[in-house]
């Protein structure tokens, strides 16, 4: 009666760490804090530091751009919450924005993160309901940071200075 | 060998095997599936350990075991496979004339092998070698001229012997504790391999008899049975 238990045991026990050996090589987390989360998130208990988000939202707000990544990135060690990428990506934006140009490589980490934004968030849709925003959902968010990425004849264009930063 | 060593022990050190072996520690961790020419590799690997008798998948699967230890002898075959291919891709040189080399080496000896038909002993002894020499250039001869040398001179030095290679010598700055995992798995899969259940000497004279030609094999059921209770003898 033992033997078959301990093989039974076994086999789940084997089939269960196969399986997330397969996980890790899929997600490929970059830290421990990311693998961790990333278990804890697949579980449903994965949850945002909300004292460490409300200290980026502030931090955002006032335009201090890189303490607010700091703040978000405390929050979200996983990075599995699509909110907090959200802003993180948005906070990226407003950094790289400038009436005269954009910053590429602000751009390309704001473009990194909202897209890992629409990976977790449920069924790709997020919108953040945010009256301080003028973009709302990830895909305006995507779109114009692809756009401020891309080069093209109406960049030329001299009415672009007269834009206002979303 | 007990359930819990065939159930649960060897299949989860093959596995840890597979992780350990797979990580590339550094700035940004990364986990590095098997290369596809390591499955090849550990396809040969494979075909060696039971030639040798240093695995006996017949006394892991066979028709007279229940379905749930034919199963636990399965995931220990598969995550030996597995295990195999990571510790191969772990310990080639991943790019330029080391990589060509040594998997040059790699491919004759192991041909070497299959044609002197070594005992489970001698297997191990030279998978220890052949591993242990890998590791060796990998981690200790390749790593010394890859890492970023210190001070101007050395610098240079390093900058020339590249110019002069065309860069085919140098490979990824590793991460400090990369080799020390790759040195943590190699001892894992060895020992793994160590303690799997090898064919005995009845077992691999009857196997021996079936694969020549013209001898029918009268005294051995085909369905392996008899070499189990060879085995069990």
């Amino acid at each position: 009666m033992r033997e078959p238990l301990t093989r039974a045991a076994g086999l789940v026990l084997v089939a269960g760490y196969a399986a997330f050996l397969g996980w890790l090589f899929a997600i490929q987390p970059k830290t421990m804090a990311e693998a961790v989360g990333g278990v804890a998130a697949g579980l449903g208990a994965y949850a945002v530091d909300s004292q460490a988000f409300s200290d980026g939202l502030s931090y955002f707000r006032n335009d201090q751009f890189a303490e607010a990544r700091t703040a978000f990135a405390r929050a979200d060690p996983a990075r599995r919450d699509a909110r907090t990428q959200f802003y993180i990506a948005y906070s990226f934006y407003r950094e790289g924005w400038h009436r005269t140009h954009r910053d590429d490589g602000l751009y390309q980490q704001g473009l990194a993160a909202v897209e890992r934004a629409i990976e977790v968030a449920p069924g790709g849709r997020l919108v953040v309901d945010d009256a301080n925003l003028q973009m709302h959902s990830a895909d305006e968010l995507k779109v114009e940071l692809a756009r401020g990425l891309g080069a093209s004849v109406s960049d030329l264009n001299p009415l672009r200075l007269l834009e206002s930063r979303k | 060998m007990s359930a819990l060593a065939e159930a649960v022990v060897l299949p989860t050190v093959f596995l840890t095997v597979v992780l350990i072996a797979g990580v590339r520690p550094g700035a940004a961790v990364s986990l590095v599936p098997p290369s596809l020419a390591s499955l090849v590799a550990a396809t040969a690997l494979l075909g060696l350990l039971v030639r040798s008798g240093a695995v006996a998948p017949g006394r892991l699967v066979n028709p007279a075991r229940t379905l749930l230890a034919n199963l636990n002898g399965f995931s220990v075959l598969v995550a030996l496979f597995a295990a195999s291919a990571q510790i191969v891709t772990a310990l080639v040189p991943e790019s330029g004339l080391p990589a060509a080399i040594v998997w040059t080496v790699f491919g004759a000896l192991l041909l070497q092998a299959f044609a002197i038909g070594p005992d489970r002993t001698r297997v191990l002894r030279g998978l220890l070698v052949t591993f242990g020499a890998a590791f060796t250039l990998k981690f200790v001869v390749l790593s010394a001229i890859s890492s970023p040398a210190e001070g101007r001179i050395a610098r240079a030095l390093q900058l020339l012997f590249e110019g002069v290679t065309l860069g085919t010598v140098m490979q990824r700055p590793q991460g400090l504790a990369e080799g020390y995992l790759a040195f943590a798995a190699t001892a894992m899969y060895l020992i793994g391999v160590a303690f799997l259940p090898s064919a005995s000497w009845e077992m691999i004279r009857v196997l021996t008899r079936m694969a020549l030609p013209g001898d029918r094999g009268d005294d051995v059921n085909t369905n392996g049975s008899d070499v189990l209770d060879s085995s069990r003898r």
